[in-house]
């Protein structure tokens, strides 16, 4: 079904990145958001359309670049939605120039996040993932406060380093592909990799899975490099700071998932890499269990749930550790469920605030937020729900997911499946305690009952997709996503 | 060819001078010394770009060694003395660790770069493999000169040492694609625009570019 040759893999990638400078010099506030939106809905039909044509060279989806790919376009899309709210509420706090410069980086950051996705060469990975800690670091530094220049600053110096070590990682790749792939550019291709893993150079892999984990394990939040997320996401414009640097997360898993794959395989080859399952159980539980205990203390909700992503990259991550196909399904299932919930809650959150007097950083205390029933019925109920959902606790949909990541550990690492049940339990009760503040309390001092604006349809159709997906997912993207999980196994 | 025939040795020669350059970092207290410390080694840096460039016949490497000798060893100076005389930060470096602790640290990473990449590399042509020792001693003493430093400037100081060591480890890689150059290059670029922002952002909320200052805020903040 694919045509050959003509691809719209790199059209999608360079049609925001190419949009981008056009955004950041021209334009008020709200033209900047609605040519956003445009952009966004044609990349979400790019997005779509690459199932068809997924093109070939050095970006080129394939089966799991495409459907997270899918996954990034639709969100991207609700958050562009969502966005021309929360300009409208916000454009009194930022210079015109400042919204452009917003604007311009939501656009590279939807483009390199694409990227990292669709390249099939670790170089270019790498590019992306330097491209979009760029964009995100100066979103982060867009409101000028002392605490948003200290967050940009952390995410700067954690990130670089995190960069540092993957490049120095990825030259390692390339070289331990030497004897069997020589000098050149299919020596960094991943299906060239992929497909010659038996033969790499074990012990070089092996270092330089080492110096990947912790690079693209900095991206991806884990636990001794997870330092600038909180604050990254607490800072800055929501949208792009908060719902579109979630995006970023899934592109570090997943080069993460593709290089432990080389591994295993290699390590099953006896070519001489270690087992890398180990590596990325430690890390997982590192990160799931320190979200446990720092979950309690969080006054600040963008703050809170930012610990929650650590908490699902971490149990992503641990999936991997696992390994197998089962459990990789689960992992990938728990991402997609995760990234739908997550930006769905932080689209809520924003107009919650925006509520309240105010959607800008530091208006997002919980005491602030708290009754949010007595000022709108329906945004108060999505938040119930969206901040139910994330606890994994039945029915909400990562239940499905963590069910099944929980009763495959016990099968192959029963020993690990303690400390996982505890650090899951421990982090929904720290989640659901939040829910009844949240919703039932009575609202602070003049809060009015107040319209929500349009919008909310997006966020609960997030919902209802994550409920789909998780209790009644479609025959073909399960045959998709194990098809994906097996071969990657 | 006689001149191939130093082609081994030289590589070593600027190399090791390179580890020298990071390591001198770590002991510099101040900013100016600092500079120009790092100006050096980038110079080394793009001369033994060129140097692998003409052992191994890439013009490619010649382009990074054009790249590095232009934006890291001129540009780059440039900015951060500029930078130094506007904030008239000339005073002494405060660090967070000793001196000596930091050069013993540094003497650790360096055996830890050595013991880790040598056993690995076997099969590799010894050339790589010792490079390789070489730049990610380089890279790991940035590192260290990140974390050991409270000042901005010495942290990006640092940042850009550990790129100098990348992009060593990259000129030693047979044959690689210049992808990887080109967006080093890239990076330091947008690592100064980034960073240059920050910078003249920092000054308008605290009085030094000493980030203790940071973390007053953090305790009030939550």
């Amino acid at each position: 079904m694919a045509m050959p040759g003509f691809g719209l893999s790199p059209v999608a990638v360079f049609l925001p990145l190419v949009a981008a400078p056009a955004v950041a010099f021209f334009g008020k506030p709200l033209q900047g958001a609605v040519v956003n939106l445009l952009l966004c809905g044609c990349v979400f039909l790019l997005t779509v359309g690459i199932f068809w044509a997924p093109g070939d060279g050095l970006i080129r989806a394939d089966r799991l670049g495409a459907l997270f790919g899918v996954l990034t376009g639709f969100v991207a899309l609700t958050t562009a939605a969502t966005n021309i709210a929360f300009v409208r509420a916000e454009a009194a706090s930022m210079s015109v120039r400042r919204w452009r410069v917003y604007h311009a980086m939501f656009a590279v950051m939807l483009g390199t996040t694409l990227l990292g996705l669709y390249a099939d060469n670790i170089g270019l990975l790498w590019v992306a993932v330097e491209g979009a800690t760029i964009s995100a670091t100066l979103g982060v530094s867009l409101p000028r406060t002392a605490s948003a220049l200290e967050a940009a600053w952390k995410y700067f110096v954690l990130g670089g380093v995190g960069i540092a070590l993957a490049l120095f990682g990825t030259m390692l790749t390339y070289l331990a592909a030497q004897p069997v792939l020589h000098a050149g550019l299919n020596a960094m291709s991943f299906s060239a990799l992929e497909a010659n893993a038996a033969h790499l150079d074990g012990a070089l892999m092996t270092l330089a899975f080492v110096f990947l984990l912790f690079g693209y394990g900095t991206k991806a939040a884990l636990v001794p490099l997870h330092g600038w997320l909180p604050d990254a996401y607490a800072e800055g414009p929501i949208p792009l700071t908060a719902t579109m640097s979630g995006l970023m997360l899934n592109v570090a898993l997943l080069a993460l998932l593709r290089f432990r794959h080389l591994m295993q395989v290699n390590f099953s080859a006896h070519g001489g890499a270690m087992q890398p399952g180990p590596f990325l159980l430690a890390l997982g539980l590192a990160s799931l269990l320190l979200v446990a205990f720092s979950l309690w203390r969080r006054r600040d909700a963008r703050r809170f749930f930012g610990f929650s992503s650590i908490e699902n990259s971490g149990i992503a991550v641990f999936a991997f550790g696992v390994g197998g196909a089962a459990v990789i399904f689960a992992g990938l299932l728990h991402m997609i469920l995760h990234t739908l919930v997550k930006s769905a809650l932080f689209q809520a959150l924003t107009r919650a605030a925006a509520l309240r007097g105010g959607a800008g950083p530091g208006q997002y205390g919980f005491s602030h937020l708290r009754g949010m029933l007595a000022s709108n019925g329906w945004l108060g109920w999505l938040l119930v729900a969206c901040v139910f959902a994330l606890t994994g606790l039945p029915p909400s949909g990562l239940f499905a997911s963590e069910f099944l990541i929980v009763s495959q550990t016990i099968q192959r690492e029963p020993v690990l499946s303690l400390p996982l049940g505890a650090g899951l339990v421990l982090c929904a009760i720290a989640i659901i305690r939040m829910v009844g503040p949240l919703a039932f309390a009575p609202p602070p001092k003049g809060a009015m009952r107040l319209p929500a604006g349009r919008g909310l349809g997006f966020m609960y159709l997030h919902l209802v997709l994550v409920l789909v997906i998780a209790f009644a997912m479609p025959a073909v993207l399960v045959g998709a996503l194990s098809g994906i999980a097996a071969g990657l196994q | 060819m006689t001149l191939y025939a130093l082609g081994y040795p030289l590589a070593h020669l600027l190399g090791g001078m390179m580890l020298l350059c990071a390591f001198s970092l770590l002991s510099q207290r101040r900013l100016s010394a600092m500079i120009s410390i790092y100006q050096i080694e980038a110079l080394i840096l793009s001369a033994a770009a060129f140097w692998q460039g003409f052992a191994q016949g890439e013009w490619n490497l010649y382009l990074t060694g054009v790249i590095t000798l232009v934006i890291k060893a001129l540009i780059a100076p440039i900015v951060l003395r500029s930078i130094v005389q506007r904030f008239a930060l000339i005073r002494a470096v405060e660090t967070a660790l000793p001196v000596g602790v930091s050069m013993i640290l540094g003497v650790g990473l360096i055996g830890v770069a050595v013991l880790v990449v040598l056993p690995t590399t076997l099969n590799s042509m010894t050339l790589t493999r010792e490079d390789l020792a070489i730049s990610l001693s380089v890279v790991l003493l940035g590192l260290l000169v990140m974390t050991t430093r409270r000042n901005a400037v010495s942290q990006v100081i640092g940042f850009l040492s550990t790129e100098n060591g990348l992009v060593l480890a990259a000129t030693g890689m047979p044959g690689m694609p210049f992808v990887a150059e080109l967006s080093v290059a890239l990076l330091v670029l947008m690592a100064f625009m980034v960073v240059g922002v920050f910078l003249f952002r920092l000054r308008e909320h605290f009085d030094s570019l000493d980030l203790s200052g940071i973390e007053d805020i953090e305790r009030r903040g939550r």
